[in-house]
């Protein structure tokens, strides 16, 4: 009797076991089957075709240097002190001040033709 | 110092290897010489004397990477993942495609039930976004348009108002330090198909298709045109808390004493129409002491800042309750919207001394000027005390009727309207 009832326990454990495993095997599939994929929400950019930089000058000495000051607070002041600069420490420089035309997002084609003809290269304040 | 958004801007415009060279900030309200401290001292970010990394720029040999030619292709992916749902949700807030809150996952089932909504095609161009106008603008899809909107929770019937909304391209987070803010007003039969409010607290967080629908158009304005990243492409210095939603509601045009909105633009009554708007911010009633309706409003308005650019002017929107806008038609005798927006603006007046003085008038209406733009070039020769109409005209100063009655309240934005969109078009 006794026997029979150690043999029934464990068979009930084993079958127990058998159970627990199941589930817990169940649980992990369905943990891993809850992935999921979604849609991606950002927009297109565009393609950007690259510009090369202008080539560089081998000295600034006797060369015109433009200044130009895009209308944006304070722009003027700081580029005037910079052509102060210029004219301090490096004589054989030419600068140009030149403001450009309208409101600072503005574009202003008849300044970049003039600089075009007669500079050689040009420094722009850009604020924010 | 915009170092991000120097660099991301010049790799947008073809050229990733621009040379720059950086000065402390801010430049703006500083004396000269502060700017001379600033050129003879060091870039900030690279910690090298400033004149000697300008001059370097102008003279150093042009490396190959700075001579290349050709394309940047930067293709975005349709699908994301496979991961969980909780791993999505952080990946969509790490890479700044949310507003900060939880969103609802774009899988491809719900995305196709917002589109059921539209007879438009899902890849369909429906525009291009850009966040301000030196950035870059970006091409969407009706597709893509669904995503964003079952992201912001809203219900697929709410669709053809998301999607004219995008069709404006105008972004709702506007890159600008000034941190903008937008608004956006629903006109027709469609307000109340949908279940939208027009009443009390319709400009509060209290309804389903107002919210979601204004917040639609904040993530679209992140991720359909690259916006709304901090440092490179929104530049809002404190941010503008209007952005979560664009204050979305209906006008009232069932209490409304006057014509609806879209009417007064041109609109049939039963054109389904959503407007909008661009300011900075809403202030309350509260703040005038006087006691007519039209005293109180114009009082406030005169506290607005003035200003015209080549592209935009100065502006105003007075929200008023059904109740006021009652009194000032029957009692006050303003028996259309256009005639209270004529004597506000005709007694919204401001000295041409603090009208040359604001900051905003400096940077873009004084160019203007000296170029001779009218009415401004005239307005520089004459005395500082004269005075001239704050807002450049009447047809700047809109009235939209908003709220439940509860009382006579009324809040007036400095919000310039800038163009409307049919619903209908997108049905």
């Amino acid at each position: 009797m006794k026997k029979r009832i150690n043999w029934l326990l464990i068979g009930m454990f084993f079958v127990m076991s058998l159970l627990v495993g199941s589930v817990a095997g169940t649980l992990a599939v369905g943990a891993e089957e809850a992935k999921i994929t979604v849609l991606n929400p950002r927009g297109q950019p565009p393609s950007v075709p690259l510009v090369p930089m202008a080539v560089r000058l081998d000295t600034l000495d006797g060369k015109t240097v433009y200044f130009v000051d895009v209308r944006f607070e304070g722009g003027k002041s700081f580029l005037l002190e910079m052509k102060d600069w210029f004219a301090k420490n490096m004589p054989k420089v030419k600068t140009v001040f030149r403001e450009k035309a309208g409101p600072y997002m503005d574009d202003d084609p008849k300044l970049w033709a003039e600089i075009k003809e007669k500079g050689d290269a040009m420094i722009m304040a850009i604020g924010h | 110092m915009f170092e991000d958004l120097v660099r991301t801007t010049a790799y947008k415009k073809g050229m990733p290897r621009q040379r720059f060279t950086f000065v402390p900030h801010p430049v703006w309200g500083k004396p000269a010489s502060v700017h001379r401290e600033y050129i003879e001292g060091k870039d900030p970010i690279t910690g090298k004397p400033v004149m000697q990394e300008i001059i370097e720029a102008l003279t150093k040999t042009l490396t190959e990477e700075e001579k290349k030619t050709g394309f940047l292709e930067r293709a975005e992916p349709r699908l994301v993942g496979s991961d969980t749902p909780e791993n999505l949700q952080q990946l969509f807030l790490r890479n700044g495609w949310t507003d900060g809150l939880p969103i609802i996952l774009p899988t491809e089932k719900k995305v196709a039930e917002m589109l059921k909504r539209t007879s438009h095609r899902p890849d369909k161009v429906v525009g291009k976004m850009r966040p301000s106008p030196p950035h870059e603008a970006w091409a969407y899809t009706v597709e893509k348009v669904a995503i964003n909107a079952v992201m912001a929770g809203a219900k697929p019937e709410y669709f053809p108002v998301i999607l004219a909304i995008a069709s404006t391209g105008i972004t709702s987070l506007f890159s600008s330090t000034t941190s903008f803010a937008r608004m956006v007003v629903v006109n027709g039969p469609i307000g109340d198909q949908i279940g939208m409010n027009s009443g009390m607290g319709a400009m509060g967080p209290f309804n389903h298709a107002n919210a979601t629908i204004g917040r639609a158009w904040t993530l679209m304005s992140r991720n359909l045109s690259g916006g709304g990243m901090l440092g490179e492409t929104y530049l809002g210095s404190q941010g503008n808390n209007l952005s979560y939603n664009n204050v979305c509601f209906a006008e009232n045009e069932v209490r409304n004493p006057w014509k609806p909105f879209h009417v007064q633009k041109g609109f049939k009554p039963e054109q389904n129409v959503v407007s909008i708007f661009t300011g900075w911010s809403i202030i309350h009633s509260f703040g005038s002491a006087k006691k007519e309706f039209h005293h109180q409003i114009g009082s406030l308005l005169g506290s607005f800042c003035p200003y015209s650019s080549g592209t935009s002017v100065a502006g105003a929107l007075v929200l008023v309750d059904p109740l006021v806008a009652k009194d000032l038609k029957e009692v006050q005798g303003f028996d259309t919207k256009e005639k209270l927006s004529e004597w506000l603006h005709k007694n919204t007046l401001i000295t041409v001394e603090d009208y040359w003085n604001s900051g905003l008038v400096s940077t873009f209406t004084l160019p203007q000027a000296q170029l001779g733009v009218e009415p401004f070039a005239s307005w520089l020769k004459l005395p500082k005390d004269a005075l001239i109409p704050r807002f450049l005209s009447p047809k700047e100063i809109n009235v939209i009727v908003v709220g439940g009655e509860t009382n006579a309240f009324w809040q007036a934005g400095d919000f310039r309207y800038i163009g409307s969109a049919s619903v209908d078009a997108w049905r």
